[in-house]
């Protein structure tokens, strides 16, 4: 991602006087070209009844800068992604150091666990072949999103 | 000055959520605070990949049992959304109706629990007495009094007829004058306003700048609700966001005292504006498997509420995320407990009206 025109965008946001309204992250699966998997992460803005976001595909070595400097709510989303989605946001203003979320498996979200839990549901008979989601191991990466937009 | 770490939760004797602070004082001042997430993380979001699109509603609406009835709603309105299916419009106005019942429950509930927080048992009795004819409305409509699984993709499962319909709103009017006694002790009585009154001041720039939701905004003077974008039927019916201006905790809970005769004039609009008789339709099945994404925004009680959903043409979705309003309010509340003395942390806490559950899925 380009790092400095993505904090500009965000940037223009803030001054524009949006709020923060979330940041998500939607792990993507591995494919031949990318084995690590990616990330499809939104930072999503909200003005009155407006709502805007911002999108970037993240790779696993990717640093993503953290918005917190012109958007001080964004260290809990940001927290979040790093602890279970194991994405490398840099920059925090608030920094909670793998501590906000207590959970048994470490990043929950990351492709590799995603991927190792769906093939288990396949093997367990709960999701059938013909019924696992086309991301998962080595299927087609879905169609670029678009960088930016509103919601349907 | 030395330092002193409290924890604070998860259990507390204010606060029935099992919310988990670490307080920071030096002497009885509170310096930093610092939150953890966990203690009831259940990993719902996670259960997409193994639960079916059209059962994972179910698992939605467990997400928190006070907002139960709005978190189902979202999850439909959502997957409607991708599968483009057009709701009947009684069973929109029967949404609009439950929802706005539903935001009463949830403010009674609270008040309740406020006053039981700052020493006033006999207002949370009078607030909880009256919530419990909220739940038998709502059991008697829905079959629930927490979950109700009334929400179907497409639709509602359940019809209440017109003269039930009649019958709730004479019972809700009634409630109404009942309780606004109960409210003029809240915003009169000299206890409660020394207890509350410019304890906790959120500015109007601070709250934008922690990107604060509902009542929490409204009551630093922020005309934010998600519910004027028109949405489900709001666009039909006339309401203005009820806003205050001290942004301390009481003015968060004169937002919610109001928002409680708001709700039952929504009630009234809605049955008198909904299309009447028996028989008519209420759901459009959904067909196939949705292929998509889509954001949803409802105005939950405790404030705006963001449903991510994205779906890749199988029976189970990629990707479910819910943004609840306490979350995005938990930035607000550090800020707040920062500086304060240590006495007013839980009162401070409390009037953020913070849903734990919700918080952490």
């Amino acid at each position: 991602m380009d790092r400095t025109a993505f904090l500009a965008r965000v940037e223009e946001y803030h001054k524009g006087g949006w709020r923060l309204a979330l940041i998500n992250a939607t792990s993507t699966m591995s494919t031949e070209e990318q084995p690590g998997g990616s990330f499809d992460v939104v930072w999503a803005f909200a003005r009155g009844t407006d709502f805007e976001y911002v999108r970037e595909q993240v790779m696993p070595d990717d640093e993503v800068p953290s918005i917190s400097d012109s958007f001080a709510a964004a260290f809990l989303y940001e927290n979040e992604m790093r602890e279970l989605f194991g994405i490398n946001v840099v920059g925090l203003n608030v920094d909670l150091g793998g501590q906000l979320y207590k959970t048994s498996q470490k990043v929950p979200f990351s492709p590799s666990a995603i991927r190792a839990r769906l093939e288990a549901n396949v093997a367990a008979g709960i999701a059938s072949a013909s019924t696992t989601p086309p991301a998962a191991p080595h299927a087609a990466p879905a169609a670029p999103a678009p960088a930016a937009g509103k919601p349907a | 000055m030395k330092r002193t770490v409290i924890p604070f939760g998860p259990q507390h004797p204010v606060l029935p959520e099992p919310i988990v602070l670490d307080l920071i004082l030096e002497d009885e001042r509170v310096v930093d605070a610092v939150p953890t997430i966990g203690y009831i993380h259940r990993g719902l979001e996670m259960m997409v990949e193994r639960v079916e699109y059209t059962e994972m509603g179910f698992v939605v609406e467990r997400i928190c049992g006070i907002c139960s009835f709005m978190h189902g709603m979202g999850y439909c309105v959502s997957l409607e959304s991708i599968m483009k299916i057009e709701v009947p419009e009684r069973a929109q106005w029967l949404r609009l109706i439950w929802a706005e019942i539903s935001r009463i429950q949830s403010h009674l509930l609270w008040l309740g629990l406020g006053a039981d927080a700052f020493g006033f048992e006999n207002l949370f009795m009078h607030c909880w007495r009256m919530r419990e004819e909220i739940l038998d409305i709502f059991e008697k409509t829905t079959g629930g009094r927490v979950i109700h699984s009334v929400n179907r993709i497409g639709g509602v499962k359940r019809d209440i007829s017109d003269a039930e319909l009649a019958a709730i709103l004479v019972r809700l009017e009634e409630l109404g004058k009942e309780f606004k006694k109960t409210a003029s002790v809240f915003s009169t009585d000299p206890s409660i306003a020394h207890r509350l009154g410019g304890v906790g001041v959120l500015t109007a720039e601070e709250a934008l700048t922690t990107a604060t939701v509902g009542p929490m905004a409204r009551a630093s003077g922020i005309a934010t609700d998600t519910r004027l974008n028109g949405a489900n039927l709001y666009n039909q019916i006339e309401f203005q966001p009820i806003t205050e201006t001290a942004g301390d905790c009481l003015a968060r809970v004169v937002v919610r005292l109001r928002e409680v005769d708001q709700s039952i004039d929504m009630i009234r609009q809605a049955i008198d504006k909904m299309p009447k008789g028996e028989g008519l339709a209420l759901e459009n099945k959904p067909r196939g498997n949705p292929v998509g994404e889509t954001f949803t925004r409802l105005e939950q009680p405790r404030g705006e509420v963001v449903y991510y959903v994205k779906a890749n043409g199988t029976k189970y979705l990629e990707r479910f995320r819910a943004r609840t309003p306490t979350f995005a309010n938990v930035p607000a509340m550090i800020q707040l407990v920062k500086g304060c003395e240590l006495a007013d942390v839980p009162n401070i806490i409390l009037t953020i009206d913070p849903c734990i559950s919700c918080t952490e899925r």
